[in-house]
């Protein structure tokens, strides 16, 4: 799970308490009123469809009071955020900064442009607005959380622990501000500090729910023999991928491990745990004596930088599948190239997508490189800029192929390296020892803590960090002036790293 | 029509004498009398073939084209075994350039008469002109078999079949031999005069058409050819001057489709872009108008449609692929919209030893047209490869790869030393996806080229490619868009070996460009693909001028000087011009 959003509320509507029809039922669609509508009333229908996810209604209501009444503020600030959520960023600006204009300082405005700001890449912008929200409202601890977030993004990781601890003692069950507070001490190295304040992620306000509810406790890391321990293969595939370097460890002290987990993650746990161990429906797990979350275990574990448990390579391909996929590739791609693996985007819903992932257009300098094949191992809906790739080096768009996790691992067998941004191909190379090279935000996930280009969790990754936030050009320069270096397949070649071409093939 | 519904041939025998009178009518010249008589017979009894016979020709001598062609087709449906009728609709077909229709009743004509000459010089004459040259030599020496003779328009006519197929040497031969048996052959002469200056023997070229001059003076098809020839020469403003003359033979004075062409292309190259314009933009309307040929845009929205839906990622995990042939060279696709330098990639490339030409194969339109047969199948392309999914047809697709291999086997281009040889047919990335399940190893070479660039050479020739699209600018832009979004969806949802190689690095860039070429094919470099303006061998497509002499530097960005003539096009292109990382200027 990534960094948690800026709260946003929705501002209660003007005169609220008068806003009731005769009936006492408050109309649900503004087609229903055969008579003029007060609007207030109007504004009070439009919040509601806001809230219930029926944004082109609320739009359209909102359009329709700014018609009548084009500066009033909360009318643009609400307009705002409806713009916002479908996707019109420059619009939700205007209208926010609208209502800021014509509001009286109102924390909350400022607390929510913070979030479009943030979108949209104007970090100063927003820093200023949330700290005048945090000034507008000394007492509100939502204000200094968003001051935290924002701070995180701009890589101000001491400011952004500050205001989280700022708001906790305003708050002290904020749990948003927690997990601020975890992100930032985790990013900076100080595992064990991070992990305590880490477990704050399930509470929460908006997050996913782990598993149905249980009144069986949580795993404290004592060992016992006497009944299952079920694990909970939560958060994103990389975590799953990152953390289940863990299994083994929880097996010593709990010999009978089950695990919940999705489909896709079967090929990865089934390399620690018997199928009839792994379990993807709810109803259908055995009874357990105590759970824990994948991610809770290096808490548990006790994990520190300097005792990251690495027993790289921890994931195998079939090799039966590794057979298929290097005949596949060997079909696609020219012999004489260096295969290099590619990703370029990340899931769309995860909430940093905007931050981590790329273009495949940025990967341009490598794509003018000589020798070289580009092999995407892109799924998901970004896949489709593979069809709009026209650069100078080929294009495998094996992703298209590729049906699951057991067919991504066999095809990084076959691979020479792999570049991508933070994703769980790179988690899946790395756990399978194979040297890849992954792609930075300037305010990456913790995992991958600040100014270093090697990671304690994976000795085969090399980092690349964006300098300027969401500008990838620099970064990729770097990996092409390194691919286009001899020297640096040398280096690889030593270690675990480029495949030699002179050989089998 | 449909004779089933028609009352029987008995019925209507007491109309015979009135056929009877309408022939001999017509025999006299009395004309009006026959048609008068074939048209009260054909109100009564529309399927009388006499009668059908009798105002066909009336209607052709007319020159009422459309009529003259609904009654013969109505003619040879109803009796599919009148070999006189079949000959002549396969001509009137060929005429007008539905060859694919005329091959279907050429094919009928010999099936009618095997032993009959005729029969397979109308293969020969179809079969040349469908690009598969090869085959249609295989029916002029069969005419040359039964006939026992050596007839002097036949040795004319397999002479530009060789020519065709770059076997100037055997060709030359044939015409000389024709010439010396009937030397005031004019098609002969003119066809031996292109063959020279196909074969840059532009002095011998120049000789023949001086003695035709002789013969005919001032004949159209003479003073094309020499403006042609003197536009190769770089003699720009005789070649005008011969146009301008050929205008003034005519009877309203204005020059045909293809001579407008030519004309625009001098002018380009004097550097008079705006009366080049003006001549391009005359001749398509021209050729629109008197070809009748429009863009299908209606089958062309509804083919790659179905196109695009059909071949999805999750559809592609269910469907089995041919299997790799290791004992016949294997083909390279040379992918692209037509006149964006596909022809010297193919020149290119077959300067490579383990590389032949094969020029634009007709054979994947061939087998989208013949799949729903061969897969046993109720349905279309491509919904038919869902048999594939039937246990009887698990090697649908082997037997489809099969049908083309056979077919290039037939056309005499393999060598034994050939690994490889090319399909440079435009358009066939329309078909890619169906490509890589026939031949899942083949490389995929897709030429790209500015699009404005594209346009002005779409407007500059008259191709039939691509459902028409090149009868007017906006179509063809319509279509380029159309393809290369299939094509972008073919490649998303597709592992494919496709490399996109750009014209212009082909210009500026050549050797390093040729090299990954190569490089992606898996053969190494050889210095003679740098030299492809001394492969001698002929390419048969409008590109044949180009592609002999060295690469320059003129040919990128020609649009520029067009810009302003191009603005309607620039909207409708304009996305694909930045995605492909070009700019208008």
């Amino acid at each position: 799970m990534g960094q948690n959003s800026p709260a946003r509320d929705v501002v209660a509507p003007p005169d609220e308490a008068r806003l009731t029809r005769p009936d006492g039922q408050p109309p649900q669609r503004a087609a229903e009123m055969m008579v003029p509508v007060p609007m207030a009333e109007l504004f009070t229908i439009a919040a509601q469809q806001e809230r219930a996810g029926k944004l082109e209604e609320a739009d359209r209501l909102l359009n329709h009071i700014l018609a009548v009444a084009p500066n009033q503020p909360d009318t643009l600030h609400m307009s705002g955020i409806v713009a916002f959520r479908l996707g019109r960023q420059e619009e939700a600006l205007a209208k926010m900064e609208q209502a800021i204009a014509h509001g009286v300082d109102i924390a909350l405005y400022l607390r929510n442009i913070c979030e479009v700001y943030r979108t949209l890449n104007r970090l100063d912008d927003a820093v200023a607005a949330a700290r005048r929200a945090a000034e507008l409202a000394p007492s509100d601890p939502l204000c200094l959380h968003n001051l935290a977030v924002i701070h995180y993004e701009r890589a101000e990781i001491d400011e952004s622990i500050a205001c989280a601890e700022r708001a906790l003692m305003m708050n002290p069950d904020l749990a948003g501000a927690h997990f601020a507070r975890a992100e930032g001490l985790l990013i900076k190295g100080d595992l064990e500090r991070g992990w305590e304040e880490y477990e704050w992620r399930f509470r929460i306000a908006d997050a996913t729910r782990m598993m149905p509810p249980t009144d069986k406790p949580q795993w404290d890391g004592k060992a016992f023999a006497d009944g299952t321990l079920l694990l909970v293969a939560d958060q994103g595939f990389g975590d799953v991928i990152q953390f289940c370097r863990y299994i083994p460890w929880v097996r010593e002290r709990c010999p009978d491990v089950a695990i919940a987990c999705s489909a896709e993650m079967v090929p990865v746990l089934r390399q620690f745990l018997p199928k009839d161990k792994i379990f993807l429906r709810w109803e259908t797990r055995p009874p357990f004596k105590a759970f824990c979350p994948l991610s809770g275990l290096p808490r548990l574990h006790g994990t520190r930088v300097d005792n990251v448990p690495v027993q790289t390579p921890y994931l195998r391909a079939d090799p039966a599948r590794v057979a298929i996929w290097a005949d596949r590739l060997r079909r696609l791609a020219p012999s004489s190239h260096r295969r290099i693996g590619i990703v370029w985007a990340g899931r769309p819903t995860h909430n940093n997508d905007r931050r981590r992932s790329a273009k495949l257009s940025d990967f341009a300098p490598l794509a003018a490189l000589p020798g070289v094949a580009l092999v995407s191992l892109q799924k998901g809906p970004s896949m489709d800029q593979a069809g709009r790739y026209f650069g100078r080096a080929p294009l495998i768009n094996i992703g298209a192929e590729v049906r699951d996790y057991d067919d991504t691992m066999a095809l990084l067998e076959c691979l020479d390296l792999v570049v991508t941004v933070d994703t769980s191909v790179g988690h899946l190379a790395a756990a399978m020892g194979k040297p890849v090279w992954i792609l930075l935000a300037t305010s990456p996930d913790w995992r991958w803590l600040l100014n270093r280009e090697d990671s304690p969790w994976y000795p085969t990754v090399r980092l690349f960090r964006q300098t300027v936030p969401r500008q990838w050009s620099d970064v990729f320069k770097n990996v092409a002036t390194l691919l286009a270096d001899p020297a640096t397949v040398l280096r690889a070649t030593e270690g675990s790293g480029f495949r030699n071409h002179t050989g089998s093939r | 029509m449909n004779p089933a519904a028609m009352p029987p041939p008995e019925s209507s025998r007491h109309l015979m004498p009135l056929v009877e009178r309408a022939i001999v009518a017509h025999r006299q010249g009395a004309i009006e009398t026959a048609e008068r008589l074939c048209l009260d017979v054909l109100e009564l009894a529309p399927d009388r073939p006499g009668a059908l016979t009798v105002l066909y020709q009336i209607r052709k001598d007319q020159g009422n084209h459309t009529a003259a062609e609904a009654l013969i087709r109505r003619i040879v449906a109803l009796d599919p075994n009148n070999f006189a009728a079949t000959n002549e609709f396969a001509l009137m077909l060929l005429d007008k350039g539905a060859i694919q229709e005329a091959e279907i009743h050429a094919r009928n004509a010999v099936r009618i008469a095997p032993q009959n000459p005729q029969a397979h010089n109308l293969m020969g004459m179809i079969l040349t002109e469908a690009q598969r040259p090869q085959i249609g030599e295989y029916h002029y020496r069969k005419v040359l078999e039964l006939s026992g003779a050596r007839d002097p328009i036949l040795l004319a006519n397999l002479a530009w079949n060789l020519k065709n197929q770059g076997r100037m040497e055997e060709g030359r031969a044939l015409y000389q031999e024709s010439v010396a048996a009937a030397p005031d052959i004019r098609q002969t002469l003119l066809g031996w005069a292109r063959l020279e200056e196909a074969d840059r023997k532009f002095d011998a070229a120049a000789e023949i058409l001086d003695r035709m001059d002789r013969q005919w003076p001032n004949d159209p098809g003479v003073l094309l050819s020499r403006a042609v020839l003197l536009g190769r020469v770089k003699r720009y403003d005789e070649a005008l001057a011969v146009l301008d003359e050929l205008a003034k033979q005519a009877s309203d004075g204005q020059l045909g489709p293809n001579e407008l062409a030519e004309k625009g292309r001098l002018l380009d190259q004097m550097g008079r872009y705006d009366d080049a314009f003006l001549a391009f933009a005359e001749g398509k309307r021209l050729a629109r108008e008197l070809s009748g040929h429009q863009y299908l845009d209606a089958a062309a929205d509804n083919l790659i449609g179905r196109l695009g839906n059909f071949f999805t990622a999750g559809r592609l995990h269910t469907l089995p692929r041919a299997t790799i042939r290791s004992d016949v060279a294997q083909p390279i696709f040379v992918l692209g919209f037509p006149r964006s330098g596909t022809t010297l990639m193919e020149q290119t490339l077959s300067a490579h030893p383990r590389i032949v030409a094969g020029d634009e194969l007709p054979l994947i339109n061939d087998i989208t047209g013949l799949m729903p047969r061969m897969l046993n199948s109720p349905l279309g392309y491509p919904e038919a490869l869902a048999e594939l999914w039937m246990g009887d047809q698990r090697e649908g697709l082997d037997n489809l790869r099969d049908y083309y291999l056979q077919k290039v086997g037939q056309m005499s281009i393999l060598t034994q030393e050939a690994a490889w040889f090319t399909d440079k047919m435009p358009l066939n990335e329309t078909h890619l996806g169906l490509i890589a399940l026939l031949f899942p190893e083949a490389p995929l070479i897709h030429v790209i080229r500015h699009p404005l660039d594209i346009m002005v050479s779409a407007l500059s020739n008259h191709f039939t490619h691509g459902f028409f699209c090149a009868s007017a600018l906006e179509t063809a832009a319509g279509h380029y868009v159309r393809v290369m979004d299939l094509v972008q969806k073919y490649r998303s949802e597709m592992a494919l070996r496709y490399l996109p190689v750009r014209y212009e690095d082909m210009v500026t860039d050549q050797e390093a460009t040729v090299r990954s070429v190569l490089e992606f094919i898996g053969e190494p470099f050889d210095p003679r693909c740098l030299q492809f303006h001394e492969n001698q061998r002929y390419a048969r497509t409008a590109s044949y001028a180009q592609v002999t002499e060295r690469l320059y530097d003129r040919s990128r960005f020609r649009y520029r000087h067009y810009r302003k003539h191009l603005e309607p096009v620039i909207p409708i292109l304009r996305s694909h011009i930045e995605r492909l990382d070009y700019t208008v200027e």
